[in-house]
């Protein structure tokens, strides 16, 4: 376990790895905006003592199971995994969608440190739900975290594992939904009604809260106060977050899901921005 | 006994004694499952009208030790969940078994929704889904016993009702996946299931009207035992295959694939459903005839291949 960060550590590990993250998504593509959305997420769960793991033993049984059922983050998931040490940071540059890569477009179960293979939306809260029944069944005390997209809940899957996992009163099952309100081609209440989202959510019998997702401070402590929480239901942490948050001339537009960050001007003017820790310089 | 509560019963005597073995229901019953839900209530999960998520369920449980039946109806457990399938089950290749009733159209007079004639076709194309398709009681508890030792995904096609025993499966048999029966004859027919009782009976007709038919039981439809069933195929000069399935990609084109790759030089006529979808409601023989794959058919599609015999003697 590496030492526990406090918000103002949490904040600068975030901007570690936003470099390192927009250097691998400009050497070979990758979901850019997704990951600088849920960057803040995943580095309050494995630096702010939320998840119990140890890289040097990627299948030991106490471990808490993490599941990025948002698998396009994998830029952000691999940029984490590599500093923690479950893998050498040189695959960054040597494996990530290069060649045979061991680090590909979205995350292998074979790789140490992922519980699960995602990439196809709706499929990791149901695992994560079996995972928490076999914890159950096992009198463990682990936990399990799902990240998911707020896109991904127009899944009909979610909804699924939603009820089993309330009827079930899944009380070692946290899921934070990344609600950047952008889909893969437009913002999602053009074309669903993911909002009000909590209400939906509570009304599926789960215990929610909600926070900036880009604020470690505030992450943490929704976290650890659904964590503390005594209410036997599932626990779901809306997390508020801006699609590419961190490079003003990405953030917010639906395009740039998919859009590669190929022109040299660009280049600069968000390498510029990610040093210099956001647009304002306070991201 | 029916073959759901056969395959149950197995799995219950299993898991008094272990744990690991966890029953997940899409909401579907069976007498022999009552049981199971009062003994081993810690060991069954009602997953509901919900199969995509009961197979990724299954997947979460299955990746953490335990050992998992999913049992529904066989067109929903498939069709519904295919992709969960392919990715929580097959490429993480956990030890998931699919219960699977009712193939073909056993759902006859409950329609086109409910028929499943696509099945085999779908979890071939499975990479690491192993396939089991028994045709009579004691073959569905030895099913039952190997989905459990497998150790991987495995798909289980049973039918509806009581099919008392055809035999006792030799070692070979075992191994094989597929039992053959009778004796010398120029024509062989190969089938699976339900219809292997269907296609004894046809062949003891025709025996009277002295035409010799072998019929090759195929039990375990993947992994293929190819070499030792082109061994077989390759003595005979006719193979008639038969199916209550489309003729897209189930068991005739499975032979198919052997006759090709093994070079075989032999006539093939696969019956089975045309690339047609049958949309009627009715009596499970009254669809079968309908699809040219009932008793009559298979009579003919046997006199027809008798003369193509003699003809090319």
């Amino acid at each position: 376990m590496p030492e526990k960060l406090n918000a103002k550590e949490l904040c600068a590990k975030a901007r570690r790895l936003r470099k390192v993250i927009l250097e691998m998504c400009i050497a070979r593509g990758g979901h850019l905006a997704s990951s600088f959305s849920c960057i803040e997420i995943l580095v309050c769960l494995y630096y702010g003592g939320l998840l119990k793991f140890d890289p040097r033993r990627p299948g030991w049984n106490g471990r808490d199971r993490f599941v990025l059922s948002k698998g396009h983050a994998e830029a952000a998931y691999y940029a984490v995994l590599a500093d923690l040490g479950f893998f050498p940071s040189g695959w960054l540059d040597e494996q990530y969608r290069r060649g045979l890569c061991r680090l590909g477009g979205h995350p292998d179960h074979k790789l140490p440190g992922v519980e699960v293979s995602t990439g196809a939306l709706g499929h990791g809260l149901g695992m994560a739900v079996g995972m928490a029944l076999a914890a159950r069944s096992d009198r463990s005390e682990r936990k399990h975290v799902v990240l998911m997209g707020d896109a991904e809940c127009t899944e009909g899957a979610v909804w699924e594992a939603a009820l089993l996992a309330s009827c079930h009163k899944l009380d070692n099952l946290l899921a934070i939904v990344d609600r950047n309100r952008i889909g893969s081609l437009d913002f999602t209440e053009n074309y669903t009604s993911l909002d009000p989202l909590a209400d939906k959510w509570r009304a599926f019998g789960w215990q929610v809260a909600e926070c900036d997702g880009h604020d470690p401070g505030r992450l943490l402590q929704c976290l650890e106060d659904l964590g503390a929480s005594r209410h036997p239901a599932p626990r779901m942490l809306i997390a508020h977050t801006v699609k590419a948050k961190g490079i003003d001339f990405m953030e917010n537009d639906p395009i740039w899901h998919v859009r590669s960050l190929d022109d040299p001007s660009l280049i600069a003017e968000a390498r510029r921005q990610v040093e210099g820790g956001g647009p304002d310089g306070h991201a | 006994m029916d073959m759901r509560d056969r395959f149950i019963s197995t799995i219950y005597r299993r898991a008094v004694d272990d744990r690991r073995i966890v029953f997940l229901s899409c909401e579907y019953g069976a007498p022999s499952l009552d049981r199971f839900r009062s003994d081993l209530p810690e060991q069954f999960i009602n997953a509901g009208i919900s199969e995509q998520n009961a197979i990724s369920v299954a997947a979460g449980l299955a990746k953490e030790g335990k050992q998992v039946i999913v049992y529904s109806i066989a067109s929903f457990i498939t069709l519904r969940c295919l992709e969960q399938i392919k990715l929580d089950l097959c490429t993480m290749g956990l030890p998931v078994t699919l219960v699977a009733v009712g193939p073909g159209y056993a759902y006859g007079v409950d329609g086109p929704t409910h028929h499943c004639t696509e099945d085999l076709a779908l979890m071939r194309a499975m990479g690491a889904m192993t396939i089991y398709s028994p045709s009579d009681d004691r073959m569905v508890a030895m099913t039952a016993e190997m989905a459990l030792a497998a150790g991987g995904p495995v798909y289980c096609r049973l039918d509806r009702g009581d099919f008392p025993n055809l035999g006792k499966l030799s070692a070979a048999e075992k191994e094989n996946g597929f039992r053959v029966f009778g004796g010398p004859a120029r024509i062989c027919l190969v089938t699976t299931g339900a219809l292997v009782r269907q296609a004894l009976d046809v062949a003891a007709q025709s025996a009277d009207r002295g035409i010799e038919l072998a019929v090759v039981d195929l039990f375990r439809i993947k992994p293929l035992a190819q070499k030792p069933l082109a061994e077989v195929l390759s003595r005979f000069d006719f193979i008639l295959t038969l199916e209550e399935h489309t003729l897209n990609g189930g068991l005739g084109s499975l032979v198919a694939e052997v006759v090709v790759d093994y070079g075989l030089k032999t006539r093939l006529r696969r019956m089975g459903i045309d690339d047609h979808h049958l949309y009627a409601y009715g009596r499970r023989e009254r669809l079968k005839t309908m699809a040219g794959i009932d008793n009559g058919s298979l009579a003919e599609a046997i006199l027809e291949a008798a003369g193509k015999c003699r003809n090319a003697a």
